[in-house]
């Protein structure tokens, strides 16, 4: 048997490589599907954690006796006692706790739980409240942290004495929140000696422990079912404090406890993506190529250190220099999200570098070819341009003026990097029966990417099978294990083992086939449910009839990840966004966004536009509209739902293109997650900027942001 | 940053509470009645709504609502959405309508009523005395797609799939009253819906072909 199977090349691809639907579409649009918020066991009990909404305080008495008198309450707990201090304003604001028959009910029992706190003034909610002379240390451990230098500040300040445009300028963004628009939440069913936990998590395999670890089970005793989620973007990896809650209160009442957070909950303690303060000092020569950068970067993960990549993101600048360092507030921790820094980074740089370009003279999309250094770029930069008609497009090298009726119409362009491929820890198992059903089966999670209908795709390729004559099972931490679904690595861990699996199938298969029809193992071709040795004319046998060879016994084989099947090295991709800005309110409209990225084998063409398209959209949303808003004297969160924390609708849509990198020569798997969210914004902004020459330097471009950029440039 | 006195503060838990429950409490018993009236009208002679001793609605009524074709009377409090209703006091429950915001702002949550697609989180049960539902189920089953329903199928107009069944059914509005809906009245009539994992394109797609293939009967 070769040890080592490959993917077909592209052109022969029958079904990878196409666009086909997905397996779990029809349970998704009938409503049929279950997700964790819709488990309903016989005697569960609905959970409900009660939280304090201002950042720090002291919890100076709690009286529960009143939810308990509430009728159909049958669990009250406190979770902080008197005299307790609440650091920060997220899961540490949890102070009790409520089990009850019904919803309504425990929203009674959460309402009459009477807390009385002393507030700390300031809340320390703001980067400049952290950093005031005299603040009071947050955590115990000061405000700052992870202080880090590289590279010399004063080398880079001569190189700029040679440079001919010299610029610096301070980007902005703000905390950003996942919105996944399932909450965080779990039902956990434990009868004393072992559990089914119904998670909505990225990472079913890796949820298992944790879950044992709280219900004191060992693990083996557990089993965590995750077979749809709505959404996770990096915030649903470990269980959280109100999984553990969860797994007390099931141990307490031996009852199935559904705890989801509300969706204010969700915006106060579930996660966000950190926001950035960044300083750019830097220049470029004659050419455009960037001769010295100077970056200095406060990342706001609130008690978390949040994330930002290496300086210079993405372009090359051989004298440069950075001091990063974390500022903390008293927030919840950043959590992933998707490309956890890049977009952040990517707004300062590709901000940076665009103002650079202008301020010469020069053609932005001309000083990015400089100062990159892979090809790739510079030809997704080219896909891009043409597909947005900036060739065509008055200005190119100085921003527009506003028409009679006060709009202008701009251009701007960004780059995005991701890690290519996956990792070890994805096993398959392929199990075929003698009457023809073939069974795929992994742990892994679908956050809605559709792993599960890759599960069963790589399988039905090798066999020659319709998509349909697969049955994938995924979600399920009974089935063999899978790797948690972050940094884009699902697929690229993923699809190897179903590949090498799916090679062994084959071969099992073939092994039957050699006294029957003659041909060697590796000699035959599957093709649309036949086989036939390998350039024999007629397709001999059906797959049922192949099938049927395996006697009373059925075909099982594991497979596990290779790399040598999954892209390494890095990933590329160029965005470029049209806008429209109406200069006399500042209303921004985004009309066209066109992406491309090098996918290496589209596995699905259609999973991937999807997925591509969402992070444009994403990243759209970002610029546009969201921000996580505290009022700096009271402390408490005002963008705690979604009439107050905006993200994008049907109306703010533009026309949305995704242009797959045919030329992308990997013939390997890799994901798709990350990369595509990282520069849409860094391209609306340079398209303000490059329309009526307004720079926006912090997120979001509301309308206010936008007429005061203008004011400046007046 | 502006003065502030440095004093102690006590606050509730949960801040200054302004639900819709906690309204019809504040506003008097007197008040909080007669928004209930209406509802308790029609609704079924079983009514057992009654103020308990703090001054709260207790007790539960009954409501009779044709859902998805089918006569149901279904026991619920005077303050239970229809959302609840449905996902909560229904056996076997709909949990085809999802639960999103709870606050009427991204559509998750969004049923027929009568033909008109409403936010069910909006809604209380108890004032829809008579009035027929449709949820997604009753569109269609995984055996028997409505248009919109394979549309979206073939489309990918849904990937995480939470915001799929409010898009569906306000879909099928959208089509019911519109037989050949042009692009921007498909974003207008879909407006009131929200989707994170970034499905609109698609979403809009498919409404165009599911408008295409059934000639605008919505279905």
């Amino acid at each position: 048997m070769s040890p080592t199977p490959k993917w077909k090349p592209r052109g022969e691809m029958t079904l990878l490589n196409t666009g086909y639907a997905r397996l779990d579409g029809p349970d998704k649009v009938t409503g049929r599907a279950v997700y964790s918020h819709d488990v309903r066991l016989p005697r569960q009990v609905y959970a409900r954690l009660v939280l304090h909404s201002y950042p720090r305080a002291e919890l100076t008495s709690l009286d529960l006796e009143p939810a308990r008198r509430i009728p159909g309450v049958v669990l009250v707990e406190a979770q902080k006692a008197a005299g307790d201090e609440l650091v920060y304003l997220g899961d540490d604001s949890i102070v009790a706790y409520v089990a009850a028959e019904t919803p309504e009910a425990a929203k009674d029992a959460a309402r009459a739980v009477r807390a009385a706190f002393r507030d700390h003034y300031p809340p320390m909610v703001t980067r400049e409240q952290s950093l005031s002379p005299g603040a009071p240390s947050i955590t115990g451990r000061g405000n700052t942290s992870g202080a880090r230098d590289r590279g010399d500040e004063a080398a880079v300040d001569s190189a700029l004495e040679g440079a001919a445009v010299v610029v610096e300028q301070v980007y902005e963004l703000p905390i950003q929140h996942h919105v996944c628009l399932e909450t965080h939440g779990h039902v956990v069913d434990y009868d004393g000696e072992s559990a089914t936990c119904y998670a909505s998590t990225q990472a079913v395999s890796g949820s298992v422990d944790e879950f044992a670890r709280n219900l004191g089970l060992p693990a083996d005793k557990v089993r965590v079912l995750t077979p749809v989620m709505g959404g996770g973007f990096g915030a649903k990896f470990g269980i959280g404090l109100e999984g553990a809650i969860c797994c007390l209160i099931a141990k307490k009442l031996l009852r199935p406890v559904h705890l989801m957070l509300d969706r204010p909950q969700e915006f106060q303690m579930a996660g966000n993506r950190s926001g950035t303060w960044v300083r750019m000092r830097g220049g470029i020569d004659a050419q455009g190529r960037l001769v010295g950068q100077f970056a200095e970067v406060d990342r706001l993960g609130g008690t978390g250190g949040g994330a930002f990549p290496l300086m210079p993101y993405i372009y090359a600048c051989e004298t440069n220099a950075a001091r990063t360092r974390s500022v903390h507030t008293a927030l919840d921790s950043n959590r992933a999200m998707r490309a956890p820094g890049h977009p952040q980074a990517s707004f300062a740089q590709e901000s940076f570098l665009d103002e650079l370009a202008y301020a010469a003279g020069l053609d932005p999309v001309e000083v990015r070819k400089v100062n990159v250094e892979s090809d790739v770029y510079r030809r997704h930069l080219d896909v891009v341009a043409d597909a947005i008609g900036w060739d065509a497009h008055p200005n190119r090298t100085a921003p527009g003026e506003a028409g009679a009726d006060g709009w202008a119409e701009g251009i701007g362009f960004g780059l995005a990097t991701w890690r290519a491929g996956g990792r070890p820890g994805c096993e398959v198992e392929v199990r075929i029966t003698p009457d023809g059903a073939v069974t795929s089966s992994c742990a892994v999670q679908d956050l809605g990417t559709g792993s599960r209908t890759l599960v069963a795709a790589i399988i039905a390729e090798e066999l020659g099978l319709p998509l349909s004559a697969v049955t994938a099972r995924i979600g399920d931490s009974d089935l063999p294990p899978s790797v948690g679904s972050g940094g884009s690595v699902t697929t690229g861990a993923l699809a190897p083992a179903l590949k090498v699996a799916a090679h062994r199938a084959r071969e099992a298969l073939e092994q039957r086939l050699v006294p029957v029809l003659g041909a060697e193992v590796g000699d035959y071709e599957w093709v649309r449910g036949r086989v036939r040795v390998a350039g024999e004319g007629d397709m001999t046998m059906s797959f049922g009839e192949v099938c049927a060879l395996l006697g009373n016994q059925p075909l099982s084989v594991r497979g596990e990840y290779d790399g040598s099947l999954d892209a390494d090295g890095s990933l590329h991709g160029a965005q470029a966004a049209r806008v429209r800005v109406d200069t006399l309110t500042g209303r921004v409209e985004v009309l066209d966004m066109v992406a491309t990225h090098d996918q290496g084998i589209p596995l699905n063409r259609l999973a991937l536009t999807s997925q591509i398209n969402g992070g444009m959209i994403q990243a759209l949303s970002y610029g546009l509209l969201e921000e996580r808003v505290l009022d700096a004297e009271m402390g408490w969160l005002l963008s705690d739902n979604l009439e107050s924390y905006k993200i994008a609708g049907p109306k703010e849509m533009p026309r949305l293109r995704v242009i797959l990198d045919e030329d992308d020569g990997r013939n390997l798997a890799t994901g798709m997650a990350e990369a595509p969210v990282i520069p849409g914004h860094s391209a609306i902004a340079n398209a303000i900027f490059n329309a009526c020459g307004a720079r926006l330097r912090s997120l979001p471009f509301t309308p206010d942001r936008v007429l005061a950029a203008l004011a400046e440039r007046a | 940053m502006a003065k502030r006195p440095r004093e102690p503060r006590e606050s509730d838990p949960q801040g200054p509470d302004l639900s819709r429950r906690s309204f019809l409490v504040s506003a008097g018993s007197a008040a909080a009645g007669s928004v209930l009236a209406g509802g308790l009208a029609g609704a079924a002679t079983a009514a057992e709504a009654q103020e308990s001793t703090d001054g709260r609605l207790a007790g539960l009524v009954n409501v009779r609502l044709k859902i998805n074709g089918e006569q149901r009377t279904v026991a619920v409090e005077p303050r239970t959405t229809l959302l609840s209703t449905l996902r909560h006091r229904l056996d076997p429950a709909l949990t085809g309508t999802k639960e999103v915001c709870d606050r009427g702002n991204c559509g998750a949550c969004t049923v027929l009523v009568d033909g008109r697609p409403v936010y069910s989180c909006l809604q209380l049960a108890c004032t829809l005395e008579g009035s027929e539902i449709t949820t997604v189920e009753g569109l269609g089953s995984p055996d028997d797609m409505s248009d919109v329903q394979q549309a979206f199928c073939d489309k990918d107009a849904s990937m995480c799939g939470f915001c799929t069944p409010g898009f569906v059914v306000a879909t099928t509005a959208c089509l019911a009253k519109h037989a050949a809906p042009d692009d921007a009245t498909i974003r207008h009539e879909l407006s009131g819906n929200l989707c994170r994992c970034g499905t609109y394109p698609h979403i809009f797609e498919a409404a165009a072909s599911a408008a295409s293939k059934s000639g605008g009967r919505g279905r």
